[in-house]
């Protein structure tokens, strides 16, 4: 099935504010505003953290305190996978008797995939299973608290002003009179929140996502100053002569993983907590509709609403909706400005194709009547239950072409089950209207035979 | 059963020591001792085409790993003057399911992981993983307590040596004559073992 193996041989064409070729089962179908949608035309949303080694949720405040780390779980400094705690029976002296040595429990971190240990930087066993283990503290930490608070302030500070200042003004005012400085520190403490990201590229237009409180005591913060000192450390003399020992220098992703300390030796790579993931719901941008909804629990991986294409819009040769569709296809025009790829010229049938609804108990049911729909057979190679095999003709343009591409619109009729039932005054009649959707279909079909 | 051309000096049978546990379904053709306490799983294979293999105490050779002393790739079997040369392979060490040794000389207390590939150029010393997956046929003495691992073979030295595999060799050694026949011990020469 191309959808499984080749997602890209067949793509199609989402008119958003991208025009973005994508293979079906990459896009997204609104149902109320009956279009395709990919990736880049919805707006993402946090919908919940998880880990994902113990699978333990977190609410978002807690995952922020933490700084979208678990508490349980490590990973391992040197090639970041996931660590096990093991245990070894250590002799130690009972308390009651020092003489007497007894079999204790301690446990320590390994890697299973690169087989660093705990014990390869120093640190000790510990004697309880989990919550033993600490990461070490940063040393800037207060200085960059004490930063934060003072721009959180200042910031507030601002936007205080700029109310009082629309207020008196009494019009929208563009912030346009922002500087440079205090975008930068909105962006740092924005909750990025749909208030703040209602289309992409727009500049923030509020303040609104900062977390000091409107009636909180405002006291004065004042920093000093970074020092800037003129005597550097120098560098050790045997810096260029000693010569390297390559399992003790840290590569740069593995430096980079921990930004506090980066640190260049092996031996003082300590592990940090897991990051957390999460899971995101997409929302279509047009009519605010939610697209893709995932379950909250992490152990499951259903969705609550999933309105993907595949599921939705018609595939080339399968009906996956219930109802009886027509189908018909048509060559792109000369000056297409959508067909842009193809390198072949087709002829497509030109009559309409009609594929039977998908019914999921006909396979089991052998009674069932044989469709009879008049088939020419030059235009339908095989019809099964949804499915149909039809021909058209290429004709390459070039003489050695790699990758023969060829482009056509199809056009097929849509129910929309889901949209809202009005009161009709005219009765009860044909509830369910059908529209005719087109889509800009890309098929590649690749080298031609010498 | 190899070739008597080859290897009129050499014994051609395997000689098996006492304690060590040997399935009847495993392969080991040509001439081959394994030392005491090592366990070879049904479906192992160990081939000495091109020379002798010793295998030392307590390693643990699981099903489909291949251990094989074959001639270099330039090398036709029929061509004199080839001197046979001996495998020796340590003490405690694994060779994990599915793993290709052809490396001819290697250490103690190594583990070779799943579907690892050795060349014949490589010397093992001890304490060394070779990581699932990953190949090694470059001419070199790979050092101490080296772990290899990742989809690119990188490197890194571990602190300590892995840990021997006992309470799995106790384990293995009393419950596989449960399921399999063995193959008999044999010490010095003289008797063939049927395969």
């Amino acid at each position: 099935m191309a959808s499984l193996l080749q997602p890209d041989r067949v793509v199609y064409l989402v008119r958003g504010e991208k025009r973005i070729r994508a293979p079906l089962s990459q896009l997204y179908f609104c149902r109320y505003c009956s279009e395709l949608r990919s990736l880049e035309c919805v707006s993402h949303e946090v919908d919940s953290h998880y880990c994902p080694s113990c699978l333990e949720n977190m609410p978002s405040a807690e995952a922020k305190l933490k700084k979208n780390r678990c508490a349980n779980c490590f990973d391992c400094p040197c090639c970041m996978h996931t660590l096990s705690t093991r245990a070894t029976n250590i002799p130690a002296p009972l308390p009651d008797d020092p003489t007497k040595t007894a079999m204790k429990k301690a446990y320590y971190l390994a890697c299973g995939f690169c087989r660093w240990t705990s014990r390869d930087v120093g640190m000790a066993d510990k004697s309880v299973a989990s919550g033993g283990w600490q990461e070490p503290e940063n040393p800037h930490t207060q200085r960059i608290n004490k930063l934060v608070e003072y721009y959180q302030q200042l910031a507030h500070r601002e936007k205080q002003e700029r109310d009082r200042k629309k207020l008196a003004r009494r019009r929208q005012c563009m912030p346009l009179a922002f500087s440079q400085h205090t975008i930068h520190v909105v962006e740092k403490y924005g909750l990025g929140t749909r208030l703040q990201r209602q289309r992409s590229g727009a500049p923030i237009s509020s303040l609104a996502g900062l977390s000091l409180k409107e009636g909180e005591d405002q006291k004065e913060i004042t920093i000093e100053p970074a020092q800037a000192l003129e005597e550097v450390e120098p560098l050790p003399e045997d810096c260029y002569t000693r010569p390297i020992s390559l399992p003790e220098v840290t590569t740069l992703r593995q430096r980079l993983l921990q930004p506090d300390f980066q640190p260049a030796g092996a031996s003082q790579l300590h592990p940090r907590h897991k990051h957390l993931l999460m899971k995101r719901s997409l929302r279509c941008r047009k009519c605010e509709h939610n697209l893709s909804k995932p379950e909250f629990n992490p152990t499951s991986i259903k969705f609550k609403i999933q309105l993907v294409a595949e599921s939705q819009v018609l595939l080339t040769l399968t009906n996956p909706v219930e109802n009886i569709t027509h189908v018909s296809l048509a060559a792109c025009e000369e000056d297409d400005p959508d067909d842009i790829n193809s390198t072949a010229k087709v002829i497509v049938p030109s009559k309409e194709l009609v594929l039977a609804g998908k019914d999921a108990a006909a396979e089991y049911d052998e009674l069932a009547e044989p469709q009879d729909f008049q088939d020419d057979p030059d235009v339908v190679a095989f019809r099964k239950s949804n499915k149909i095999g039809f021909f058209i003709k290429v004709i390459p343009q070039k003489e050695e072409d790699a990758d023969v591409t060829v482009s056509f619109k199809i056009r097929h009729d849509f129910r929309n089950l889901a949209a809202p039932v009005r009161p009709s005054e005219e009765g009860a009649d044909n509830p369910t209207e059908a529209i005719w959707l087109t889509h800009h279909v890309e098929l590649r079909l690749g080298p031609l035979a010498p | 059963m190899s070739d008597a051309n080859k290897q009129i000096m050499a014994q051609k049978s395997a000689k098996i020591a006492a304690g060590a546990v040997v399935c009847v379904e495993s392969e080991i053709r040509g001439d081959v001792t394994i030392g005491a306490r090592t366990v070879v799983h049904p479906k192992a294979r160990i081939i000495a085409e091109a020379g002798p293999i010793i295998i030392g105490e307590g390693n643990l050779i699981e099903e489909q790993a291949l251990i094989i002393n074959s001639y270099p790739e330039n090398i036709m079997p029929d061509t004199e003057g080839v001197e046979p040369k001996t495998m020796t392979i340590g003490t405690n060490n694994v060779f994990e399911v599915g793993c290709v040794s052809q490396a001819l000389k290697i250490g103690d207390n190594n583990v070779i992981e799943s579907k690892a590939d050795l060349g014949r150029n490589v010397i093992l010393t001890s304490g060394c993983i070779i990581g699932a997956c990953c190949q090694i046929n470059t001419c070199e003495v790979v050092p101490e307590n080296t772990v290899v691992y990742g989809s690119n073979c990188i490197r890194r030295v571990q602190s300590e040596k892995p840990q021997p595999q006992t309470l799995q060799l106790d384990f293995l050694m009393k419950i596989l004559p449960n399921y399999h026949h063995l193959k008999k011990t044999v010490k010095g020469g003289g008797t063939p073992v049927r395969n």
